[in-house]
């Protein structure tokens, strides 16, 4: 507890488990897990990024506190500069692929308010070249949220 | 030296049941997050080495992940430590077989009278459905609000019918009576990959 930022954190009551400030936003690093992928959320260079492999214990709370942070980035952001989203996931379980939905959803329901005034999220989305499942995923993220500017990234094996 | 004969007598019967059954990983005990995560390793490694497809392993692998934390979810046997519930420990078994190139994915785990009606049920209806059916209700599933007794969104099951490459096979042993009165169940299910 010497370190502010922990002191922070228990102000912050609902968020205490993630780094998150009242005025600004902090960036948000999870460091990989054998079952969580490495989190970079660097809000403040308007890049975040997924890598690894998802299948945590209790995927709602694992990704329920990344979409929280995630939300309020998108609610607090005033910035019109494109968000650039780089997601690297070479495996997530059933209860990851549902929580993921949600986290594009939210991104996608920002790019939709920014219509107009320029707010625009780039998702690269990358996956094995063989990998017909990641891919499909990916085409279902194009069809249910179009505000996204989408490109699917086909990586050699 | 008969000690040594002895032992390796057991080694040999062992091996030799494990061969004929085609048995190419198999593990029996309490399952946590952890071990799933170490198990994880070795499964890749042994169908990696088994000489599986890049596809076929990723679908193996998937299937393994489903299975292990389905144990972890819905077993009726938990491990309690003294003063600590948090980290889950259900009791389970998997093994994984490869017969004539076909991968086949076994777990069995203890399970409550509700909790089997509702296994039941759900593999009943999946067993009736074409892929590209299942593969919709997939996708409406994936759109849909979480089941609130779900722990895997209602996508576990539907997962590893999309990746098998036959209808998933399932079977539920006689309940029988616990000290309460709770019916207990062995649930097994056999994915084809």
């Amino acid at each position: 507890m010497q370190d502010t930022s922990e002191n922070e954190k228990t102000t912050t009551g609902a968020t205490a488990c993630l780094p998150i400030k009242n005025e600004h936003m902090d960036n948000l690093f999870i460091a990989a897990s054998p079952s969580s992928p490495e989190v970079d959320f660097r809000f403040d260079e308007r890049r975040l990024s997924l890598k690894g492999e998802s299948y945590p214990e209790n995927a709602a709370q694992f990704w329920g506190d990344i979409i929280t942070a995630l939300r309020r980035f998108l609610t607090e952001d005033t910035d019109s500069a494109a968000v650039t989203v780089n997601v690297a996931l070479a495996y997530f379980n059933s209860s990851s692929t549902k929580m993921l939905f949600s986290l594009f959803g939210a991104l996608n329901d920002k790019a939709k308010a920014g219509t107009g005034t320029g707010t625009e999220i780039v998702l690269n989305w990358y996956h094995d070249e063989d990998d017909d499942t990641i891919f499909e995923f990916g085409q279902e993220l194009m069809e249910d949220f179009p505000d996204l500017v989408f490109n699917d990234h086909a990586v050699k094996s | 030296m008969s000690g040594m004969n002895n032992i390796q007598k057991q080694w040999d019967d062992f091996h030799s049941y494990v061969e004929r059954r085609d048995v190419i990983f198999y593990y029996v005990g309490y399952f946590s997050q952890t071990i799933i995560a170490a198990m994880a390793d070795a499964v890749k490694l042994r169908v990696e080495h088994a000489g599986a497809v890049a596809q076929t392993r990723r679908k193996l692998f998937s299937s393994f992940i489903e299975m292990a934390q389905n144990i972890v979810h819905y077993s009726a046997d938990s491990y309690e430590k003294e003063g600590n519930s948090e980290a889950s420990m259900r009791h389970g078994a998997v093994f994984i077989s490869l017969t004539d190139d076909r991968y086949y994915l076994h777990c069995a785990n203890p399970v409550n009278a509700d909790v089997a009606e509702k296994l039941r049920e759900k593999l009943e209806h999946l067993r009736s459905l074409t892929i590209d059916e299942i593969k919709l209700e997939y996708k409406e599933t994936l759109r849909a609000e979480t089941p609130a007794d779900s722990k895997g969104a209602g996508l576990g099951f539907l997962t590893m019918a999309r990746d098998a490459s036959a209808p998933l096979e399932f079977e539920l042993s006689p309940a029988t009576a616990d000290d309460n009165g709770n019916g207990t169940s062995m649930f097994y299910l056999r994915a084809t990959i």
